[in-house]
């Protein structure tokens, strides 16, 4: 059996994909009084053009991407930890983490730890320089936010 | 007469303290974000957005058009300097400002570059204030089909120039249209794909996308490229000064360059990345020394440059008059104006003329800043460069945060960020153009109802779109752009001899 190319792959995910919305067009309630167009009818023609594209993209031939293959070589070597898809992925665990603690951290405490823990993470060694620009950073937007622009942010565990 | 009038009445609102702190304010931001390699206009206007919410639309506008002349700005030095075009629009200024860089003129290049975008938007500027009110007055005319065939230009245009493939670009404008229509549809009070869901009842805001898209999906794809960062030795910056022979050998690219760029960017799609380009190339075919360009020529630096920031002014018409973007970063602009409330169109001009003229003499005036302000700090705001790589991708990661929670105070829309920045990165990994996304974005819920009510009108019958001159007339150039990219595919597949 041939091997799939990667536009062939992504053509089959674009295809479920569209055949999914297709179906949840379909279950589009419709406006009770009649109407030469209904809610459904963009949804339908997109879902289907969709389709169409990833047909047309199971037969293009894959080119190179400009870039795709300067992923950082040496540090894939490296400790499982910080080889590039691990930085993306523990990157992502700390945004989604950020995301949940913002509120009950508040925004200074959640932001400052984000942007020194990650800091640290991606290699930068001068802790103090680190600490002390996240933090004026931090503390300069907040302060702009909620000072000048009169825009509520989570205050959280800090009395402010 | 009534040009001026409208000029100086624009003057007016634009040399207000509070506008022309803001103009400098979006100037300088701009140039900074602009100049970290891979943060363009596009993510340095999202970042900004949160910023307007609270301001009045015209020191809103003012802010961002600021932003916008900033950043281009900024890409040029990062270009000049780095070799490193933060943005698309300035790839063809590295090819002599580079060179020029290493040979200790970097200062020269700079400050060409600033003249030559200063005369640039200057040109340009002009231009727009004489064609933006005729276009509006045809485009007042326009009913829902036109503008429905309007929109599917401007789409396809921009799939059609971005360089990848035009069957990636077209997934890329189907799945914007997509993501645009989740939520309450407006006319029918119908939920649409929110899957239950009511943090989605108001469908997905354009902010979250754009950051996530472009911004955090920057950091990720710079994560793999090595998140510690290698940098580029930088040289010294050397003199801003210009010589008399050096001003008049490039007084004539940098006229021609600003009306190319300008026209240039009026059209849907091309903006100034296909100005710069068109402007490079002509002087390279015109100039006595053009074996000489790429090698630090100095009229290789002052066309594109010329020619983009007149493209940047020029992709303001459509925007302005019509309400229809013809790049990512207008169709960027475009959210934001819709933000605070304002409806660019035909009728904006006599509706919003303080927002409209506002905007106007505020290029004039950021032109001037950018010229005496940014020009001298250049060599100042260039140590940003040397900010430590982790540092500088914790700090945007940060500010794409607060941008997204500081607007919708919602956690789900920080995980949907996350989601976006992710799907961003693939898109780039996988060669997916985000440009025609981000636009179809925007313009979907307006395309579906311009759809809509030309349907209501003609009474469901489709042929409203072809029966109507401009239509289609629009749609058949729509047709077109897409055709072209196939054509010179073709024509790279057939031998050079029987090609001719």
């Amino acid at each position: 059996m041939t091997r799939l190319n990667t536009n062939q792959w992504l053509a089959l995910v674009f295809a479920v994909l569209a055949v999914g919305y297709i179906a949840m067009a379909w279950q589009i309630p419709t406006f009770p009084l009649p109407r030469p167009v209904d809610s459904d009818l963009f949804p339908k023609v997109l879902g289907f053009s969709l389709l169409i594209l990833s047909v047309f993209l199971f037969f293009e031939k894959p080119t190179p991407i400009a870039g795709a293959d300067e992923v950082d070589e040496e540090a894939q070597h490296g400790p499982l930890l910080l080889t590039p898809w691990a930085r993306v992925i523990v990157t992502s665990l700390a945004i989604a983490a950020y995301a949940l603690l913002l509120v009950p951290l508040g925004f200074v405490l959640a932001s400052t730890l984000l942007c020194v823990g990650l800091t640290a993470y991606y290699g930068y060694r001068r802790h103090g320089v680190n600490l002390a620009t996240s933090l004026g950073v931090v503390l300069a937007l907040y302060l702009t936010m909620t000072k000048v622009m009169d825009v509520y942010l989570p205050t959280g565990l800090l009395p402010f | 007469m009534d040009a001026f009038n409208n000029l100086m009445y624009g003057f007016g609102i634009a040399l207000e303290p509070i506008n022309i702190a803001y103009v400098f304010a979006g100037v300088f931001a701009g140039t900074i974000i602009g100049m970290l390699p891979g943060l363009g206009p596009i993510s340095a206007l999202a970042l900004m957005i949160p910023i307007t919410f609270a301001m009045e639309p015209s020191s809103g506008l003012i802010l961002m058009a600021g932003v916008y002349y900033g950043a281009i700005f900024g890409g040029s030095t990062s270009s000049i300097l780095l070799n490193a075009p933060g943005v698309a629009g300035t790839v063809a200024t590295s090819f002599d400002g580079y060179p020029m860089a290493k040979k200790g003129l970097a200062g020269k290049a700079l400050a060409i570059a600033a003249y030559s975008s200063f005369v640039g938007g200057t040109v340009s500027v002009i231009f727009l204030m004489l064609v933006a009110p005729l276009l509006s007055k045809v485009a007042v005319s326009f009913g829902p089909s036109e503008y429905f065939a309007l929109m599917v230009l401007g789409l396809t245009a921009v799939v059609s120039l971005s360089d990848k493939s035009l069957i990636k670009g077209l997934i890329a404008a189907v799945v914007g249209v997509i993501i645009s229509i989740v939520g309450i549809d407006m006319q029918t009070g119908t939920e649409r794909f929110t899957f239950g869901s009511v943090q989605l009842l108001d469908g997905i805001d354009f902010l979250v996308v754009a950051l996530g898209i472009f911004a955090l999906a920057e950091v990720f794809y710079m994560l793999l490229r090595g998140g510690g960062g290698k940098e580029a030795p930088r040289n010294a910056i050397g003199s801003l000064k210009l010589t008399r022979s050096e001003v008049k050998e490039i007084a004539g690219p940098v006229g021609r360059s600003s009306v190319l760029g300008f026209f240039t960017g009026v059209l849907p799609g091309a903006g100034a990345t296909i100005g710069s380009f068109l402007g490079y190339s002509m002087e390279k075919r015109i100039a006595k020394d053009g074996d000489t360009f790429g090698q630090g020529n100095i009229k290789g630096v002052a066309a594109p440059e010329a020619a983009n920031n007149a493209a940047c002014t020029g992709s303001f018409v459509p925007l302005l008059t019509l309400g229809v973007p013809g790049s990512g970063t207008t169709a960027v602009l475009l959210g934001a104006l819709l933000v605070m409330g304002v409806n660019p169109g035909p009728m904006m001009l006599t509706e919003r003329p303080d927002v409209f003229w506002g905007v106007v003499a505020s290029m004039y005036i950021g032109n001037i800043f950018l010229l005496v302000l940014n020009l001298p700090l250049i060599p100042l705001i260039a140590k940003i460069l040397d900010l430590p790589k982790p540092l500088l991708l914790s700090l945007i990661l940060i500010f794409c945060m607060i941008g997204v929670y500081g607007m919708s105070f919602s956690v789900f829309d920080l995980l949907l960020l996350l989601g976006f920045g992710l799907v961003g990165l693939g898109m780039r990994l996988f060669g997916f153009p985000a440009a025609p996304l981000i636009l179809a974005l925007i313009l979907g819920n307006i395309m579906e109802e311009s759809l809509r009510r030309a349907l209501q009108i003609s009474g469901g019958d489709w042929m409203t779109f072809i029966d109507k001159p401009i239509s289609l007339g629009l749609l058949v150039v729509a047709l077109l752009s897409l055709g072209l990219p196939l054509l010179k595919k073709r024509r790279k597949k057939i031998p050079p001899d029987v090609a001719v």
